[in-house]
């Protein structure tokens, strides 16, 4: 039984990404990872310039998942309560509060779309770590749950002006932080200057069939790809000392030009950033159509799940994705499996 | 009569008085020419077309010349009772040093046969004779002749080889230059091959591109098979050798091969192997397609892996 339920939602995992790849062209690598954290049950953060389709990316993915999707727009002036509750002048002419777009869809809360993430200040970076983390939020005196949300932000990394670093502890909530590159096929370049339905953004988000997936049913299957994709001992030992590497890559034999191997890392993976690669491991496992982890799966996600979870000291910290890409390569390659 | 012996007596005392000392005066002993022959080896079984190389050495003092006029003409024959011998001189060389007190003449001569006979005929190269001259005089040495046989170009007759049994005539041998140049060159060649052989199948570093990290793997393997110490440990060895052999770790034939190219003629067994591995370490459900024994198929793997490291395999 259970075997025929991964099998079908296989098909209908590979059907969202299919159907995204109509849409956000050139960014197959991207989409698979996204559907990777949205059945490993991780928020997501995309990274890249501006203009590149991060936003349409996410709201693609936010209508064929299903669900509730509530979205606020990152700015300096946002506060906390911002994403809690309004507060208006009503017709009556007294003061009234109307929920946030955290609490407005109540339980049914699938995607909150958090746009331009660093422009908001830390208070609300704070808030976030919360939600993120345990899924619930303090309100007018009640424990509000959101069993089904996920966190979809992103950031453009060329602006830096009036914009907050997010601190590693948020960051760490974060199950991925995906680069968004420009597609590099040259007939894709042309195709999303020329062809008129990459124009109109809303038109093109809406070709998306609206709840390809059961985003209620998310959590639970999420549950049972974790407990059929199992992991051997051979497996875990490479993890493990994939882990240690992160923490200590000097003593590993890693070399990086330009580095002090023995100085660069303040902190290396964290537990639950490593537990949480394990879990996009399997979910790719899965995707795979396999039902035992490989090597490869840890590979296909180890960048996206533990480069934004390194906390560099701060002389490096300017070079911050070229260092992480390459002392995470160099750990790839320096760790054998079995 | 009487008076013409005794003038005849009268002639022989005046000589013994005067003349015998004058003449003993001028012919004092001439100077001695040592000559020594180096003759052709055999001195039988010679035909008609023959050449014969005969070297003469002439030691003879320093103030003594060897007069050019006086060596053998090529061309020349020599006679025997009227008779041409039909041995013609074919080239005449000489050459000089001087060795202290001493010339020494090294004459080298040829001569060709020019005759036959139906049954065997005894013949030989013909005395010669070189004048010296030096301090005022001239005299002859002569060099010995040097017999040998000629032999007839067919036995005359019909013969009957059961009446000729003679162990002495021993067998009659065919040329066989051309097998033995055959032999050496296929015996060259097989030479060659047993060290290319010795080359493939060799484990120890004795030859450029030997002792690789695949050819201590196949030993390595060879012993782990012989221990029983499974599958999982050779594979593991297996592994190591990838890892170092491509610089870092591998986890696809197309990792390695991307590495190093001179793997790609065996892209089917490595992606068999990663099957296998998989099958051993991650995944026991896993299909593998390894017919037969695992642990042999290793190893013949790991042999294959050796011949791209060597460049055996293109």
């Amino acid at each position: 039984m259970s075997d025929r339920l991964l099998a079908d939602w296989q098909a209908h995992a590979l059907n969202l990404e299919s159907e995204i790849n109509k849409v956000v062209v050139g960014q197959e690598s991207p989409v698979r990872l996204i559907t990777t954290a949205i059945f490993a049950r991780g928020h997501v953060l995309l990274e890249g310039d501006v203009g590149v389709g991060k936003t349409t990316l996410l709201r693609a993915f936010t209508r064929g998942i299903g669900g509730g999707y509530q979205r606020i727009e990152g700015t300096i002036d946002l506060m906390p309560n911002d994403l809690v509750y309004h507060t208006y002048l009503g017709e009556d002419g007294r003061p009234h509060v109307s929920p946030g777009p955290l609490l407005s869809e109540g339980e049914n809360l699938a995607v909150f779309f958090f746009n331009e993430i660093n422009r908001a200040r830390p208070q609300v970076h704070s808030l976030l770590l919360r939600v993120m983390a345990e899924r619930t939020l303090s309100a007018f005196n009640k424990e509000h749950q959101f069993p089904h949300m996920l966190v979809f932000a992103d950031r453009n990394q060329v602006e830096k002006e009036e914009t907050f670093e997010i601190p590693s502890a948020a960051r760490d909530r974060f199950m991925m932080e995906i680069p968004i590159v420009v597609p590099s096929d040259a007939e894709v370049m042309e195709s999303l200057m020329f062809d008129t339905r990459f124009h109109n953004v809303d038109a093109l988000v809406e070709r998306v069939p609206a709840g390809i997936l059961q985003f209620d049913q998310l959590n639970e299957f999420a549950a049972l790809v974790q407990d059929k994709v199992q992991a051997s001992p051979a497996l875990r030992r490479y993890a493990l000392n994939l882990w240690l590497a992160t923490k200590t890559p000097g003593q590993y034999g890693i070399q990086i030009s330009g580095v002090d191997i023995n100085r660069l890392v303040i902190a290396g993976a964290s537990p639950r950033g490593m537990a949480m690669m394990l879990r996009a491991a399997r979910v790719n496992a899965w995707l795979n159509g396999r039902d035992a982890v490989l090597p490869e799966d840890i590979h296909a996600v180890f960048h996206e799940t533990v480069a934004h979870r390194l906390v560099f000291s701060p002389v490096y910290e300017m070079r911050r994705t070229e260092i992480a890409r390459e002392l995470l390569s160099g750990i790839v390659n320096a760790i054998s499996v079995p | 009569m009487m008076i013409n012996s005794r003038i005849l007596s009268l002639i022989l005392v005046v000589l013994s008085v005067h003349g015998i000392p004058a003449a003993l005066a001028d012919s004092k002993p001439n100077p001695q020419v040592l000559v020594t022959e180096i003759n052709p080896a055999r001195d039988v079984g010679y035909h008609v077309g023959d050449i014969l190389h005969r070297t003469i050495i002439l030691k003879a003092p320093a103030s003594y010349k060897l007069l050019d006029t006086s060596l053998p003409l090529k061309g020349t024959e020599k006679k025997y009772r009227g008779q041409n011998q039909g041995v013609e001189v074919r080239s005449v060389d000489i050459s000089e040093k001087q060795q202290g007190a001493f010339n020494i003449y090294t004459l080298k001569l040829q001569y060709q046969v020019f005759t036959n006979n139906v049954v065997v005929k005894p013949s030989q190269l013909p005395a010669e004779y070189v004048k010296f001259g030096g301090e005022g005089r001239v005299f002859q040495v002569r060099i010995p002749y040097w017999s040998f046989r000629i032999s007839p170009l067919a036995v005359y007759g019909s013969v009957k080889i059961e009446n000729d049994m003679s162990q002495l005539r021993g067998p009659l041998l065919l040329d066989d230059s051309q097998q033995r140049l055959a032999l050496w060159i296929a015996l060259g060649t097989l030479a060659l091959s047993l060290l290319g052989l010795l080359y493939i199948l060799g484990n120890r570093r004795w030859l450029p591109r030997m002792g690789g990290e695949f050819a201590r793997a196949y030993r390595d393997l060879k012993k782990i098979r012989k221990q029983n110490l499974g599958l999982e440990t050779g594979m593991t060895r297996m592994h190591h050798a990838l890892n170092q052999s491509s610089g870092g770790s591998v986890f696809s034939a197309d990792d390695i091969i991307a590495r190093k190219p001179a793997f790609a003629s065996i892209r089917d067994e490595l992606n068999q192997f990663f099957r296998l591995s998989r099958h051993v370490f991650f995944d026991t459900t896993a299909k593998h397609q390894v017919q037969g024994d695992p642990e042999q198929w290793l190893q013949q793997f790991c042999r294959h892996c050796r011949d791209c490291e060597r460049g055996l395999n293109k």
